[in-house]
């Protein structure tokens, strides 16, 4: 009887199991013409559920056994449908189709993906390469940083400035990754180009606020770039031949559907217009730079696969014999995909990644040459598993060894200078990370996480104690090796969205964000000189939080779009100069030129956006409000930051005019930054000096600026497609502030005037690119 | 010349170049500000140099004339010793008999309206000149006469210099100091660069048969901050992260300084 009643449940639970029997289906989602992975990638269940690509392509979604319908869809490709009955564990790898195949313009339809309403993630735009062909073009290269800049609450830093200020943080408080490797200088002469060669991207993702728990080290932004793997279908060739440069593309399978190449190049040739000039003080100058995108990647099998990706680039200036500086990024990443199980994914990754700057002076009796750098060696560890159709989760480690070189002096034998370096810094940073995103609901899903990070400063060198006055107090002597103090921070991520009804949603999240290099620069304008430093027992660690809500609304079927979004940070150990630092002392202790305090920012952001459609394009404007309050500046009152912009509009427009012709344009302006302007003079020693009452108490004058483009797509023959792009930059001729200065007037010397220099004033442009 | 700026030369000349710079005199609404004094005080080792200016700040739009404060009582110490300065021009304090030892430390106290200021300042050893030359340099592609300075900077010691340049009798708007930091013990050619003047400007063309003078300042650490700071961030031509006032060694609520140096002074004739 009593094991009669056993078999009965044991049946019954049988029973049971089956009705809620569960498989997995996980596979690679990619494109069909290159092969190419896709990220983010949709992946919808009929009947409610889904999931999304990772940045490799791969996705697993577990779901009852029965009959399914799925749908695969990814911007700009047509979606595929899959209909199939669900009994075991299975693999399904997919091509999309391209919707289009011209190498210019794309018509995004209403077919395309639309936004998902339902993922916790806010303040994270995206752009794919397919977007980013829409997009205008400015001097003959599309440059993707310069149209992530026309979105809310991120801004240029302007005209001749590299950099960019994310809700109100500093140029140096983004982390910028190329295939994971930070990039710390991210701007080309002039700050004109980025490095980022779009020919070489498949993807980037900005984040403002709300980042996932795997990023850390920067407070206010991270803008990961992923480069394309290489068409593994086709060898193809394209490239752009423009006033100022020239670029070329080469991709192809080294093993067709498994393995590929890539190798993209560009070089400008602005120099030779210098050339041209009669004028001696400029056709002696040098003024380019060059960059190479490489990648290779490898399938070793169904489970495993290798990258390997890399970048360098070099800009060169110089002045004659006089006077030259070159810098560069260098970056390798060799990654492993493996694939433990179809629930359980893994990443490995190594990382190189080196900035360096050498400047060299031959003036008459000084001959220098002065050098920089900061390397890091980095390794991550990431985990994805997906334990359900509700869950998704990612662990991983993270560790950095970083060695900065702050100034390393070396000089001829008949130099008067002597040769005298900077010691070298050394810190070691590590991270360990858990993040989970729960569909708790159809209405209601968190991403929850937490990040521990540490940083060691590490000897070899002297780290010291001061007073107030920032004067060396005593000299701390550390060996080689030795720790000098480890910073502790646990980093908590929240998010969380509410679906309000099928087209509107409620998002809100809260980051803590932790940094330990810090850029130090000794001028309102940026410079490919600007130092990085390392946190020390004196420089502590930036903390920033940062609290956002934003209300998500699709209008018109999701045609157009509406984001508002507001956030409020607080920010703790932030770093300002001391009156009349001198951040090029040949002091170690830089320390001494520094002060630090605290910070806050708050702003309204708005983003209405047509998505669809022969015309498309968008309207951002951002209301916003930065300020410092350090001890010692500004007699200890809150003062605005630099980057403190009250309003900044961004209206882009693009519209396709015939199969021939695309359009664009786009219009900026913005409050200018707040500055330090004199309140007064007087005299000392005959001259005119200037007295200054508060720190950035004045504004530039406010900045405006108009950019046209059109392409037009030549005649096609079969393989071979080509197109014309024109541009103008700032159409209108606006005279746009670089610099400020004050100076006795030429006419009447007893008078003081003000006087402005603006770089760009209409600046047209004319480039070919083609593609076979 | 520092570096920064040979950065930002060549950014402009490859936009001027472009046709796209331009430059143009703009109005900026500067508020106004306290009138704060402003103190000059030097004393050398050659009697009849010592003077203390006493002026106070203007607005940026008034005329740059020198607005002296009147009816101060301003004194030099040194040990025991107190020298009142007479005033002789409108806010101008002078003693004509006193003059500095290298190695001794003076104290300036000036009482203004019954506020006192006050300041210490150390005498540096005198480093002499070598020799004041003309020489020609390639700079920006143009053959340019500069003035060289040589002398030995002693090794033994931390040194501050300062020059002052005069071009056929005109004292060059320009604030030349130097520390020893990279060069301490080195035979220097100190180069009196005259850079930032528009080509179509020749008031500080040197050529043949000019007469150039220069005297060269020891200095004391602080006072080699405050023009240090003066220069960087003060003279409204450079785009330094924070302008600002110079640091002063002066203590109390003014701005300005108090300098005890050492001035040794050559004249040459151009070739």
């Amino acid at each position: 009887m009593k094991s009669k009643l056993l078999l009965i449940a044991v049946s019954l639970m049988a029973v049971k199991a089956t009705a809620q029997q569960k498989h997995t289906i996980s596979g690679t989602i990619k494109s069909k013409a290159k092969g190419e992975t896709l990220i983010g990638a949709t992946v919808r269940v009929s009947g409610g559920g889904g999931t999304v690509t990772n940045e490799y392509g791969f996705y697993s979604i577990t779901l009852t056994d029965g009959k399914h319908k799925l749908e695969y869809s990814s911007m700009g490709l047509q979606t595929g449908q899959l209909e199939f009955v669900l009994r075991k564990d299975t693999v399904i790898n997919l091509s999309l189709e391209d919707e289009s195949v011209a190498l210019g313009a794309v018509t995004i339809t209403g077919t395309s993906t639309k936004r998902s309403l339902s993922t916790p993630q806010m303040g994270m735009e995206k752009l794919t390469t397919k977007e980013m062909k829409n997009v205008p073009v400015l001097l003959g290269e599309r440059d993707a940083i310069k149209v992530i800049q026309l979105l809310p609450g991120i801004k240029s830093a302007g005209d001749g400035n590299a950099g960019m200020y994310v809700r109100g943080g500093a140029a140096d408080q983004n982390l910028i990754l190329l295939d994971e490797a930070p990039v710390y200088n991210a701007s080309h002469l002039l700050g004109f180009f980025s490095t980022f060669n779009s020919d070489a991207i498949k993807d980037i993702a900005v984040y403002k606020g709300g980042m996932p728990a795997q990023y850390g080290g920067r407070l206010s932004s991270v803008l990961d770039i992923k480069m394309n793997d290489g068409n593994n279908q086709d060898f193809g060739v394209s490239g752009g031949i423009g006033l100022i440069s020239a670029k070329l593309n080469v991709e192809g399978p080294i093993q067709k559907d498994k393995s590929s190449f890539l190798v993209t190049g560009r070089r400008t040739y602005a120099d030779m217009f210098l050339k041209l000039s009669s004028d001696s003080s400029l056709n002696n100058n040098k003024l380019y730079f060059y960059d190479i995108n490489a990648k290779l990647n490898y399938e070793l099998g169904d489970k495993d696969k290798l990258y390997l990706s890399g970048y360098f680039g070099k800009d060169k200036l110089g002045v004659g014999d006089l006077f030259g500086l070159q810098w560069g990024n260098t970056t390798a990443t060799l990654r492993w995909n493996h694939i433990f199980s179809n629930k359980l994914f893994s990443n490995t990754s190594l990382i190189y990644s080196n900035y360096d700057y050498t400047i060299s002076i031959n003036s008459g009796s000084v001959n220098a040459d002065i050098y920089s750098k900061i390397r890091d060696y980095n390794l991550k560890e990431e985990l994805q598993w997906y334990p359900s159709s509700n869950h998704s989760v990612r662990f991983g480690i993270n560790s950095i060894y970083h060695t900065i070189t702050p100034g390393q002096v070396t000089t001829s034998e008949t130099s008067q200078i002597n040769a005298r370096s900077l010691e070298d810094r050394y810190s070691w940073e590590n991270a360990a990370y858990l993040t989970d995103s729960w569909k708790m609901s159809d209405n209601l899903s968190v991403t929850y996480g937490l990040r521990l990070s540490t940083f060691s400063i590490l000897g070899k060198g002297d780290f010291f104690n001061l007073d107030k006055e920032g004067e060396i107090l005593d000299t701390l002597h550390y060996k080689k090796g030795e720790f000098v103090k480890t910073y502790v921070n646990l980093e908590p991520r929240l998010a969380l969205s509410y679906k309000l009804n099928t087209t509107s949603s409620l998002k809100a999240s809260y980051v803590r964000n932790t940094q330990n290099l810090h850029l130090i620069s000794n001028s309102t304008t940026s410079s490919p000189t600007d130092k990085w430093v390392a946190s020390t027992n004196i420089i502590k660690p930036e903390i920033s939080d940062q609290y956002s809500i934003g209300f998500y609304k699709d209008l018109f079927n999701g045609d157009y779009e509406l984001t508002v979004e507001t956030y409020y940070k607080s920010l703790q150990n932030q770093i300002d100069y001391r009156d009349g630092a001198n951040v090029n002392s040949v002091s170690n202790a830089i320390e001494s030129e520094l002060l630090f305090g605290k910070g806050r920012a708050y702003g309204i952001e708005w983003l209405f956006k047509k998505r669809v459609g022969k015309f498309n394009g968008w309207v951002s404007y951002t209301l916003s409000k930065t300020e410092r309050q350090i001890d010692g500046i500004n007699d200890d009152k809150w003062y605005n930051a630099r980057q403190d912009r009250t309003h900044d509009v961004a209206i882009v427009a693009m519209y396709q005019l015939s199969k021939k012709w695309t359009l664009s344009a786009n219009w900026i302006y913005y409050t200018g930054d707040a500055v330090t302007y004199p309140s007064g003079k007087y005299q000392i020693d005959g001259q005119t000096v200037y007295y200054f009452t508060g720190r950035n108490a004045y504004r530039m004058p406010n900045y405006h600026r108009l950019d046209l483009g059109a392409t037009l797509q030549l005649k096609k023959r079969r393989r071979w497609s080509s197109e014309l792009a024109f541009s103008v930059y700032n159409a209108y001729g606006r005279e746009n502030a670089y610099t400020i200065t004050f100076e006795d007037s030429k006419e009447d010397p007893n008078k003081t005037v003000a006087k402005q220099t603006a770089l760009f004033k209409f600046i047209p442009s004319i480039s070919y690119n083609f593609k076979f | 010349m520092t570096m920064r700026n040979s950065f930002k030369y060549t950014l402009l000349g490859a936009a001027l170049l472009l046709g796209t710079a331009c430059e143009k005199e703009i109005d900026l609404n500067l508020n106004g500000n306290d009138n704060k004094l402003v103190i000059e005080g030097v004393l050398t080792d050659i009697k009849g140099d010592c003077s203390v200016k006493l002026s106070r700040t203007k607005d940026f739009a008034d005329d740059n004339s020198f607005a002296g404060v009147s009816g101060a009582k301003v004194q030099i110490f040194f040990n025991g010793d107190t020298t009142l300065l007479a005033e002789t021009i409108t806010g101008v304090y002078t003693a004509p008999e006193l003059s500095g030892v290298s190695g001794n430390t003076y104290g300036l106290l000036v009482t203004v309206d019954g506020e006192q200021f006050t300041s210490t300042c150390h005498m540096p050893s005198k480093v002499l000149m070598d020799s004041l030359s003309i020489v020609e340099e390639d700079l920006f592609g143009d053959i340019t006469k500069v003035t060289n300075v040589g002398f030995k900077d002693p090794g033994g010691e931390t040194n501050f210099y300062r020059f002052q340049q005069y071009i056929r009798g005109t004292k060059v708007k320009r604030y030349y100091v130097r520390n020893d930091d990279l060069t301490n013990g080195n035979d220097i050619n100190a180069r009196l660069y005259i850079l930032g003047e528009d080509d179509d400007d020749h008031e500080y063309d040197i050529n043949s048969s000019d007469e150039v003078t220069v005297e060269m300042l020891n200095i004391d650490a602080s006072v080699y901050k405050y023009f240090y700071s003066l220069s960087n961030s003060a003279t409204g031509e450079n785009d330094s992260a924070t302008p600002a006032n110079p640091v002063s060694n002066i203590s109390g609520n003014a701005i300005g300084y108090f300098s005890a140096h050492t001035v040794e002074k050559k004249t040459i004739i151009v070739p």
